[in-house]
C-alpha cells in the first residue's frame, strides 16, 4: 500500500465531496441551460472519480520509501510565518519584518550574526523598495 | 501595418523601458544561474512591482527575467552540472562534460550565442504565425473558445509526467478554485465563505507566488540545502571555430523550430522541447557517441530549444489567451492587472503593443547574449551566495508583493496557504503546473459552454457538434487518453 498516494487520494477525495455539498446548495437554473450548480458538479465528480483512481492504486502498489528532509525545520518555517502574517497590520513594519527575518535565518541554520546583518539588509530593500519607492502602506 | 511596427519599436526604445528591461535581464539571470530559483518564481514575485509602472515598462521588466534567466539556467548546468532552471536539464548533459574537459568558456559561449539564436528564431515565428492565428481565432464563438479551453485543459494528462492521474487530480483542484467568485452568468456568490475579497475570485498573482516561490523556499529548506556552491572551474578557450559554428548550426535551428513548437502547445515549455531536441540531434548526428559526453551539437540543440520555447509560448499566449507555459501563465497575470486581456483582440485594437513585446523580447535576447558572453564568470560568482539568504529574500518579497497588488492581507494569506499546499503536493508528487492551467482556463470553459448553451437553448448537440469544437473535443479525449495508454503499455513491458 502506498501511503503517499492514500492521503493524496484521501485529502483530494474529502475536497471533492465539500465541492460536491457546496455546489447542491447553489440555485436551481431556470432555463434549460445550465446554473451556478453545474460547473462545480462536474468538477467535483471528476476529482472524486480521480480520487478514487489515485485511492485504488495506491492499495495495489508497494509503498515507496519517502526522501527524508527536515519536516521540523520546515514546521518551524510555516509557524514563524504565519505570526508574522497574524501580525500584519498591526504598526512596525521594519522592526516586525527585521526580527522575522533574524529568526527565520536563524532557523534554517545561520548564525546570530549573519542572521541579523541579512535580514537588516532585506528589510532595508523592502522599505525603500515598496514603502518609500512604491508608497504601500506596509504598517 | 508599418506605422504599427514603428510605434511598437518607438515605444521599446525610451530610457524608462529600456531601464526596466535591463534590470529585468540582469534579475533574472540571476533567478536562473541560482538553483532552486526558476524564471517562473522570478516573474511570480517581481509581477506586484509592475502594478505601479507603465505596462511597456513593467511589461521590459517582466520579460527581461523571462528571456534571461533561460539561457542563465545554464551556467550551473555547465559549471556545476546543477541545472540553474529546468529548461536547463538537458544543457547539462553535455555542457558538463565540456566543462569537466576544461572547455567551460566554449561551453558558456556556446549556450549564450544558441539561446539568443533559438530565442529569436521563436520570435520571428511569433511576429509571422500570431497575426493569421489571432485572425483565423477572431471567428471563434463560444463554442469554439469552450473547444479551446477544453483542449487546453485536457493537456494536463501530458504535463504531469509519470503522475497522470494525480497531475488530473492537482488540475480539478485550479478548476474549483477557479469556481471561487461571482458566477459569471448570474453574479451569484459562489464558495466566498461571507469574504468579500473572494467575490472577484482568488487573486491569480499571489497564489502563483505561494506556489512557485514560497513552496520552492519550504522544498529547500526540507532538503536543507544550506550551503553556497562553488564555480571554481576554469573557463578555458571560448569562442566557437568556423567547423564548430558549421556543425552546430543544424542542430541548433532544428533545436529552435522544436521547441518554438514544443513551446506553443500549452502548458509544455522548455524543459520537454529541450530534451526532445536534444534526443532529435542524437538521431541525426554522424558522431551519435559523443553525446552526453560533451558533443557541442548537444548543447547547442539544447540551449536552442530551451530558449524557443519562449516565443512559442508567448506566441499562444497572445494570440489565444491561453499559456503557453507557467510563466506565460504568469505573464497573463501581469498583462491583466494593466488592464489588456490577451487573445486575438489584442492584436484588433492593440498591434502597435504586440510589436512592443516582440521587440523587448528580441531585445532582451541581444542584452542577454552580451551578459553571457562577457559577464559569465561574474553571474558564476553569484552561486556562492548561501542559500537561507535567498530564501529569506524570496519569502519577504513575496510577502510584500502579494500584500502590494490590492493591500489585502487576504492576498497575503492566500499566497501563504498556496506556498504551504504547493510544498506539500510537490512532496507528494503532485504536479502543480495542471492546476495552474486549470485556474486559467477554468472561467473561459465554464463561461464559454454555458454562453453557448443559452444560445443554442440548451442542445447540447448543436454546441458540440460544430466542427471546430468537436475538432477540439476529439484532440482533448486523445490527449487525455494518450498518456495513460502509453503508462499502460509501459507497464505492461
Amino acid at each position: 500500500m502506498n501511503r503517499k498516494d492514500l492521503i493524496v487520494g484521501a485529502v483530494f477525495g474529502a475536497l471533492a465531496v465539500g465541492l460536491g455539498a457546496a455546489a447542491s446548495g447553489f440555485p436551481d437554473p431556470a432555463g434549460r441551460a445550465p446554473g451556478p450548480a453545474f460547473f462545480p458538479y462536474a468538477v467535483a465528480v471528476a476529482m472524486g472519480l480521480l480520487s478514487l483512481g489515485v485511492l485504488f492504486g495506491a492499495v495495489r502498489s508497494q509503498n515507496q520509501e519517502e526522501s527524508s528532509g527536515d519536516l521540523k525545520a520546515v514546521l518551524s518555517v510555516c509557524a514563524l510565518t504565519a505570526v508574522y502574517l497574524a501580525m500584519w497590520g498591526t504598526g512596525l513594519f521594519a522592526l516586525r519584518t527585521a526580527v522575522f527575518l533574524a529568526l527565520f535565518l536563524r532557523l534554517v541554520g545561520q548564525s546570530w550574526r549573519a542572521g541579523v546583518s541579512v535580514s537588516a539588509a532585506l528589510t532595508a530593500v523592502a522599505v525603500l523598495a515598496f514603502q518609500i519607492g512604491l508608497r504601500v502602506n506596509l504598517e | 501595418m508599418g506605422a504599427e511596427i514603428l510605434q511598437g519599436l518607438a515605444a521599446v526604445f525610451q530610457l524608462e523601458v529600456l531601464s526596466f528591461l535591463a534590470i529585468g535581464v540582469v534579475l533574472g539571470a540571476m533567478f536562473g544561474a541560482l538553483p532552486g530559483l526558476t524564471a517562473t518564481m522570478g516573474v511570480a514575485v517581481l509581477t506586484p512591482l509592475t502594478f505601479w509602472l507603465a505596462p511597456e515598462s513593467g511589461l521590459a521588466m517582466l520579460l527581461g527575467v523571462y528571456a534571461a534567466a533561460i539561457p542563465a539556467g545554464g551556467i550551473p548546468a555547465i559549471l556545476i552540472n546543477v541545472p540553474g532552471t529546468p529548461a536547463s536539464i538537458a544543457t547539462s548533459w553535455d555542457g558538463n562534460a565540456l566543462a569537466k574537459k576544461g572547455r567551460a568558456g566554449l561551453a558558456l559561449s556556446i549556450n549564450a550565442f544558441m539561446s539568443a539564436l533559438g530565442q529569436w528564431t521563436s520570435l520571428l515565428f511569433l511576429a509571422v504565425a500570431a497575426f493569421p492565428l489571432a485572425a483565423f481565432a477572431l471567428r471563434f464563438g463560444p463554442a469554439e473558445y469552450f473547444g479551446l479551453a477544453l483542449f487546453g485543459i485536457s493537456l494536463m494528462a501530458g504535463v504531469s509526467g509519470r503522475f497522470v492521474l494525480k497531475g488530473l487530480l492537482a488540475g480539478t483542484l485550479g478548476l474549483a478554485l477557479s469556481v471561487v467568485g461571482l458566477d459569471p452568468m448570474t453574479a451569484y456568490p459562489r464558495l466566498t465563505f461571507g469574504v468579500a475579497s473572494f467575490l472577484d475570485g482568488i487573486s491569480f498573482v499571489p497564489v502563483m507566488i505561494g506556489l512557485f516561490g514560497f513552496a520552492e523556499v519550504l522544498v529547500q529548506v526540507f532538503e536543507g540545502r544550506r550551503g553556497a556552491q562553488s564555480a571554481d572551474a576554469k573557463l578555458g578557450d571560448s569562442a566557437p571555430t568556423a567547423e564548430q559554428w558549421k556543425k552546430m548550426l543544424p542542430a541548433a535551428g532544428a533545436g529552435a523550430g522544436v521547441g518554438t513548437l514544443v513551446g506553443a502547445i500549452p502548458a509544455a515549455g522548455g524543459d520537454i522541447g529541450s530534451v526532445i531536441a536534444w534526443e532529435q540531434a542524437r538521431r541525426l548526428s554522424r558522431d551519435k557517441d559523443s553525446f552526453g559526453k560533451g558533443s557541442i551539437e548537444g548543447l547547442a540543440a539544447a540551449a536552442s530549444s530551451s530558449n524557443a520555447a519562449i516565443g512559442g509560448a508567448m506566441t499562444t499566449m497572445l494570440t489565444l489567451g491561453i499559456p503557453g507555459d507557467a510563466v506565460s501563465a504568469i505573464l497573463i497575470g501581469a498583462l491583466m492587472i494593466h488592464g489588456i486581456q490577451p487573445g486575438p483582440l489584442l492584436f484588433e485594437n492593440r498591434q502597435a503593443f504586440v510589436f512592443t513585446l516582440v521587440f523587448l523580447l528580441a531585445l532582451a535576447g541581444l542584452l542577454t547574449l552580451l551578459l553571457g558572453l562577457f559577464a559569465a564568470k561574474p553571474l558564476a560568482r553569484i552561486l556562492r551566495i548561501p542559500g537561507p539568504w535567498l530564501w529569506a529574500g524570496i519569502t519577504l518579497f513575496g510577502t510584500v508583493g502579494a500584500y502590494a497588488l490590492n493591500n489585502s492581507v487576504v492576498d497575503v494569506w492566500a499566497m501563504f496557504l498556496a506556498g504551504v499546499a504547493g510544498f506539500w503536493m510537490r512532496r507528494a508528487d503532485v504536479p502543480l503546473g495542471p492546476l495552474v492551467l486549470g485556474l486559467i482556463l477554468g472561467p473561459m470553459m465554464e463561461a464559454n459552454l454555458r454562453r453557448a448553451l443559452i444560445l443554442s437553448r440548451g442542445d447540447w448537440l448543436s454546441v458540440l457538434g460544430q466542427p471546430i469544437p468537436a475538432f477540439f473535443i476529439v484532440a482533448a479525449l486523445l490527449s487525455l487518453i494518450w498518456p495513460l495508454l502509453r503508462r499502460g503499455t509501459a507497464a505492461s513491458h
